[in-house]
């Protein structure tokens, strides 16, 4: 039994991390209509940068972390206005947008090798809440704590943001219809950059987090997170933040058990076999309406 | 007459010494040597390449194969990609410049190769660990196998220590590991200990840490690990961070300096076998050839290095025992013909049925300073 708990907690840190990075991917996708392939390059990035910051600067974890997220963030924001608002101005729709974002991610892939010196690079022990804490005998990892609290708190942020707020209904007008939203008064530039910022903020998050956890910082760790995160997007539903959380755990935590359980060998087979059947019995996803031309 | 059969002695005795030091004419020799210094295998890719330029410099500044016989490498990039690695084999064999060929990290590549150079080109493999890959007069290795260290390392460990149960990491895509596990898994079994798991992990695995609490649940005296080098350190890693403080058993991919930069003190004590290193080989060709890398490129050589490096030796070799200009396939006979690698850091590199082998095994683990050296058993 304990190690039964002791396995959904590590799904449930792991999932964390798939879930933040789909919130990311998720927004680009429902709001800017882009399926980005370069996404993953963004936790990249945003985890080199914090490793660099955390090795070379001496940066403190909270400013680490605060790098990665900042990088991740201004990542987005340049490859958007660099390679997707030329297009937007052409209507070049949602394949001319993916054609290019694979340009974007093989030459960040490579940029990224580069960076690293084609490395697996790791956060030296100590430059991250490294500690154990224990309830009863069930040990919780403080990273593994810290990565679950974050997805909370950002899943409620994001999600708060959307619902509630003047930019959030910015960006879903945009989302569901520009040339309307225009009419109604919003700045179509403004949360297209702000959007594309948000992401990249919260996919820098899982890239730090991910990195840390994984001992991998390397050009290979945001390639990763690439399709777990579309699959988290795609059961969760792509019009709600809170169901790409909610299936990133998911996923994560039926990657783990069916590893323990059933075949370590087999697990990404099973998990997306889990996956294919749960979108068989309920199309839209966990939350909302999914549509795979644009929310 | 007799003035005429002295004259005959003495020329056919003047020119004696000259046929027998007959040598390749001067000229260029060029090796295409496939290298992975992108991808997923750039680590030990990058090794591999340095050491294989620093020997193709060395044969050439000290006229190793001829007076003005210049050996270079014709280097092509495969990323570890079985059909890009094809791709640029075709190329050197179109390319008549082109004498021999070294590759390849996979063994998988390497088996692909296999029929694509037969009766073409020579291949000598300078890093896939499969056994049984050579094929006579077309492919080498120069890889050390590391099965018999394995084993060796596993005999040595258990002895030591004499754990009740071990449980065992495997790459569950890479048969030469599966292999490599298997073996030593039976040297374990005959000392009466029992296998209390094996579990299995992918080299595109990233996240270790429900592998680590699954082996950790099985409570193990011990732990064995015969997986590739990601999934190695992050393994070691995340038993650690979660507290396993029993014997771990690594394998020879922990060597290289990059994996304690990459893994730090949880590598420390953690036994593994390891066929070169500037600190544990200190033969005179060793510690030169250790010199001359460092000067290069300001960094340490590692086992892969190595490797690269008697890749392109064993070709020189070949081509200068040739007392005509060298071709790929006079060059294939020559190469069948070797016993052993004359110039080596190993201290030993005997070759038979075109595989390479390396006599004797260190059994090494990282210290606290980042230094390796010879394992000793701590109970």
């Amino acid at each position: 039994m304990q190690l039964l708990i002791e396995q959904i907690i590590n799904g449930c840190a792991l999932g964390a991390v798939y879930g933040l990075f789909a919130i990311g991917f998720g927004l680009v996708f429902s709001t800017l209509g882009i399926l980005n392939a370069a996404h993953g390059t963004y936790a990249t990035f945003a985890a080199i940068a914090a490793y660099y910051g955390s090795t070379a600067l001496g940066l403190p974890f909270a400013l680490t972390v605060l790098t990665g997220v900042l990088s991740g963030a201004v990542l987005a924001l340049v490859v958007d206005q660099l390679a997707f608002q030329p297009l937007r101005g052409r209507g070049s729709g949602m394949i001319g947008a993916l054609i290019t974002s694979i340009a974007c991610w093989m030459v960040l892939d490579s940029l990224a090798g580069s960076a690293t010196e084609q490395q697996s690079l790791s956060f030296p022990v100590g430059t991250y809440p490294g500690a154990i804490w224990y309830v009863g005998s069930v040990p919780l990892p403080e990273m593994q704590i810290l990565a679950i609290g974050l997805l909370l708190a950002v899943t409620v942020g994001v999600h708060w943001l959307l619902a509630h707020s003047r930019l959030g209904a910015a960006m879903r007008a945009v989302g569901w219809n520009q040339a309307a939203a225009q009419i109604a008064g919003v700045n179509p530039r403004v949360v297209i950059v702000a959007t594309a910022a948000l992401a990249g903020a919260t996919s820098g998050l899982a890239g730090v987090l991910g990195g840390i956890s994984t001992n991998n910082v390397s050009a290979s760790l945001g390639e990763g997170m690439l399709l777990k995160g579309f699959a988290a997007v795609v059961v969760g539903g792509f019009s709600d933040v809170r169901g790409a959380a909610v299936a990133g755990v998911g996923l994560g935590v039926a990657e783990v058990l069916s590893a323990q359980y059933i075949s370590s060998s087999m697990r990404d087979a099973i998990t997306y076999g889990l996956l294919l059947g749960f979108l068989v019995l309920r199309p839209r996803g966990l939350f909302g309406a999914a549509s795979f031309v644009r929310a | 007459m007799g003035k005429r059969f002295a004259w005959l002695m003495s020329s056919a005795l003047g020119c004696a010494p000259l046929v027998a030091a007959a040598a390749p004419p001067a000229g260029d020799y060029k090796i295409g040597f496939i290298t992975d210094s992108t991808g997923p295998l750039a680590a030990a890719g990058l090794s591999y390449r340095r050491g294989a330029e620093l020997a193709a410099d060395e044969v050439t500044e000290t006229n190793y194969i001829a007076p003005n016989a210049k050996l270079s490498l014709e280097v092509k990039e495969a990323a570890g990609d079985p059909a890009r690695s094809i791709q640029d084999m075709n190329q050197f064999i179109a390319d008549r410049r082109i004498l021999a060929t070294s590759c390849c990290i996979l063994s998988a590549i390497v088996n692909s190769l296999k029929p694509v150079v037969a009766g073409k080109i020579p291949l000598v493999v300078y890093g896939a660990t499969a056994p049984g890959l050579p094929e006579l007069p077309w492919v080498y290795s120069v890889t050390a196998l590391p099965g018999p260290k394995d084993t060796e390392t596993a005999a040595t460990v258990v002895k030591a220590l004499q754990p009740k149960t071990v449980t065992y990491f495997v790459s569950a895509d890479n048969d030469a590991f599966k292999a490599r596990m298997a073996a030593a898994e039976k040297v374990v079994t005959g000392t009466g200990a029992k296998t209390s798991g094996v579990i299995s992990v992918l080299g595109t695995d990233t996240d270790f840490t429900g592998p680590a609490t699954q082996a950790m649940g099985t409570n193990p005296d011990a732990i064995m690990i015969y997986t590739t080098q990601t999934p190695c350190a992050g393994i070691i890693a995340a038993l650690r961070a979660r507290g396993y403080k029993g014997t771990i058993v690594g394998n020879d991919v922990l060597a290289p300096a990059a994996m304690w930069k990459k893994v730090g003190a949880p590598l420390v004590g953690v036994p593994f076998p390891l066929s070169f290193s500037p600190e544990v080989n200190r033969s005179p060709e060793a510690q030169a050839f250790s010199s001359a890398y460092q000067k290069k490129y300001s960094a340490d050589p590692d086992l892969y290095s190595a490797q690269g490096y008697e890749a392109v030796w064993l070709i020189a070799q070949a081509a200068k025992s040739l007392n005509e200009r060298p071709t790929r396939e006079n060059l294939a006979q020559a190469l069948a013909n070797q016993t052993k690698v004359d110039h080596n850091v190993y201290g030993g590199l005997n070759v038979t049925n075109g595989q390479a082998e390396v006599t004797g095994v260190n059994i090494v683990n990282w210290t606290e300073s980042g230094t390796l050296a010879q394992w000793r058993a701590s109970k």
